[in-house]
């Protein structure tokens, strides 16, 4: 049943995101805002009329498994709603809903894949139901925004619907619990990884039984607080997963893995990502979809701006990678190291209201591992909001002084950084949020420009 | 010359880099020339009061603060001890807390600290987020930079002295611009972001009053500090430009 309120916020809404479009800019997240201030209910009845659907919540991997899942279904023929590029609150999530919408009030599509962060999950199931809901992982992230971990825990175990179906990643214990004394449910895991162990020495949450409060014992890590865990004291063990990676490897051009009889071959570097796509294929198998087909589409996936992303330049490849939480750093800081080359890198931390305004993450992060190199790294360069503390992390994990930059300008700090590299070394660029756009942006424009004055110079020699 | 460190439950307290206070204090020393022996000490484990020369507690969620109340209870009487004899101790927003007389819970509930200090702490309905500058008050004459991320609003003693006057941000309770506690050789504050990285002024204080204790009374040698200044200049210069 559609209220009276429905139509004039739907219409204000779909107009909203057109005018914008013929502007030239995204707008869903404008548009949604619009139409929720004409009827705060619009959310129930736009979700509500699909016959299927899939949200994916948690800390981090929600973009790249909605995007993963997303290429899954396409590659399955399948029309979908998608509130694509993070617009993952109330409003962006009404906004991408409105636009699958026809001006009857129809949707375009039966289903609808939505990336909830993971505060707005208690405010989404206010107002529908999911069918199924997936849950990456609990890291801490952006504390200053929602309060402690344990909070947004639980708030979203309150939030999610009984008869949801949850797809949750069993190597977390913090998300497992949330499938605890509850059906259905079903999960996704990692048995092994080349770089698995038997010890943690990161920072890591849940060293507690979510259940009885007992320390946690591990047989092993894969990484965080991720890995094969039991509690001696209570019955609660990391479940067995449904969709398990084995034969893992990781190599130059991507992760290879098995999972069950899907054997997969990608291109993306990570074991989070690995995760990802274990989600992704979870949900996919769930909805029927032939094996070959996720497989193709999971080979066939490029990864998203910014996650390890690869610019050339005649002096040699710069790759950027987001970096937002000391687990995803200490991962992001394992990878930069793999290839044991010599390394440039250009660090830049920003304390905006999306980055997280708290910084002291930055000492939580494993930095120690990359002083302990200190003979690979050749240079780097620290820029962003919080440039000087950057330095003076790294200063204490280590590295030398001397190796240290400070440059708060991303121009001037990509500038020192690319006219510095000497052949042979890797050159990485790691911005937190707010400065992944802009980097990136600059990135685009001097590799460009670099290119052009090589052929100019080309030119030149052959006058 | 060396110093005993003991970091009281790394594994329960680790919110906020408090890691970073640690390896600051042990950094420190490593330039001078001073060995550090850093004890990581969880509940039950054994601790020689007598032998230390700094603690520190740091800050956790509320969950596991809950599971060491009891465990730091029972060490009560050898803590007072050693705080009698001099015992340098930093603690931070939850183990600042502890060391008062109790903490009220918003349904009015007094959960006991350890009664070491004259403070109490009643829990607010709104959470007091962000930077923090902070002018210290008759220990020395510098500033102190961090974050604060606390629901708890904690009162002083009209016999305790505060660590410092608050120049931006909330401080110990939002109200009356004081921040922390400094009572003899014990120090409680707010401040996280970790604390001593960004005020190397403070880490070496308490590291001069850790040596004074043991009869070293020379003067420690200065250290290059430019990055952590600027580090700290950076954060005060956006703090009071706001004000």
């Amino acid at each position: 049943m559609r209220t009276w309120k429905f139509w004039p916020a739907l219409w204000s809404g779909k107009i909203t995101g057109i005018i914008l479009k013929l502007l030239g800019r995204k707008g869903t997240t404008l548009s949604g805002y619009v139409a929720n201030r004409l009827d705060s209910g619009l959310l129930r009845q736009l979700a509500g009329s699909y016959e299927s659907l899939i949200i994916v919540t948690g800390t981090n991997g929600k973009t790249t498994t909605a995007n993963l899942l997303a290429a899954v279904l396409t590659a399955a023929g399948k029309q979908f709603a998608f509130n694509q590029a993070g617009a993952n609150l109330v409003t962006g999530i009404s906004g991408a809903l409105l636009q699958n919408f026809n001006w009857r009030g129809r949707p375009k599509a039966q289903l609808a894949l939505l990336e909830v962060d993971e505060a707005t999950v208690p405010k989404f199931c206010a107002q529908a139901t999911p069918h199924i809901a997936v849950v990456t992982n609990f890291f801490r992230d952006q504390l200053d925004r929602y309060g402690e971990l344990d909070t947004t825990i639980r708030l979203v175990k309150d939030a999610l619907p009984e008869q949801t179906l949850l797809i949750l990643n069993a190597d977390d214990p913090l998300v497992a619990y949330l499938g605890a004394d509850r059906a259905p449910v079903c999960y996704y895991g990692i048995a092994r990884t080349p770089e698995s162990q038997k010890e943690s020495r990161e920072t890591r949450e849940a060293k507690f039984c979510p259940r009885c409060g007992h320390t946690l014992s591990y047989e092993l890590f894969h990484y965080g607080q991720l890995g094969l865990y039991f509690c001696c004291n209570c019955d609660f063990r990391r479940p067995i997963p449904a969709v398990e990676a084995d034969q893992v490897r990781q190599e130059a051009d991507g992760l290879k893995f098995k999972a069950g009889s899907g054997n997969y071959v990608t291109a993306l570097q990570g074991y989070y990502n690995l995760y990802n796509m274990l989600a992704a294929i979870t949900v996919a198998r769930h909805l029927n979809i032939a094996e070959s087909t996720i497989e193709k589409a999971l080979q066939e996936f490029i990864p998203q701006a910014g996650r390890m992303e690869r610019f050339s330049s005649p002096q040699g490849d710069v790759t950027l990678t987001l970096v937002k939480n000391p687990t995803g750093f200490n991962q992001v800081i394992r990878a930069v190291l793999a290839g044991g080359r010599k390394l440039r890198l250009l660090i830049a931390i920003n304390d905006l209201a999306a980055d997280g305004r708290d910084i002291s993450w930055l000492w939580d992060v494993d930095f120690e591992y990359l002083g302990n190199k200190d003979k690979l790294v050749s240079q780097v360069v620290c820029s962003g909001l919080r440039a000087e503390e950057m330095a003076l992390r790294l200063k204490y994990a280590g590295l030398a002084v001397e190796k240290l930059v400070i440059e708060h300008s991303l121009d001037k700090a990509l500038e020192i950084l690319l006219s510095q590299r000497k052949s042979g070394e890797d050159v990485f660029v790691l911005p937190t949020y707010t400065n992944l756009f802009p980097v990136r942006k600059l990135l685009l424009s001097r590799l460009k420009a670099g290119q052009s004055s090589v052929a100019r110079n080309k030119v030149v020699a052959e006058k | 010359m060396k110093l005993n460190i003991c970091h009281l439950y790394p594994d329960l307290l680790d919110l906020y880099g408090d890691r970073g206070n640690i390896l600051t204090l042990a950094a420190r020393c490593r330039w001078r020339g001073i060995e550090t022996v850093i004890q990581r000490a969880s509940l039950g484990d054994k601790l020689d009061f007598p032998q230390m020369d700094i603690l520190f507690i740091g800050g956790g969620s509320d969950r596991e603060q809950s599971l060491l109340v009891q465990d730091l209870l029972l060490r009560k009487d050898d803590l007072q001890a050693a705080i009698g004899d001099g015992l340098v101790v930093l603690t931070i927003c939850g183990g600042y807390q502890l060391l008062g007389l109790y903490y009220q819970t918003a349904d009015g509930k007094k959960i006991p600290g350890l009664g070491i200090l004259d403070l109490w702490t009643i829990a607010g309905s709104q959470r007091m987020i962000g930077n923090v500058a902070v002018e210290l008050q008759g220990i020395s004459a510098a500033t102190l930079v961090g974050f604060e991320n606390h629901s708890g609003r904690t009162y002083l003693g009209s016999n305790l002295a505060p660590l410092g006057k608050v120049l931006a941000g909330y401080g110990n309770n939002g109200q009356d611009g004081t921040e922390g506690v400094c009572q003899g050789n014990v120090f409680g504050t707010y401040l996280h972001g970790p604390l001593l990285p960004k005020n190397p002024s403070f880490a070496d204080l308490l590291l001069q009053k850790a040596l004074e204790r043991r009869g070293f009374t020379a003067k420690m040698e200065p250290l290059d500090d430019r990055i952590e200044i600027l580090a700290h200049q950076a954060m005060l210069k956006k703090l009071l430009k706001n004000t």
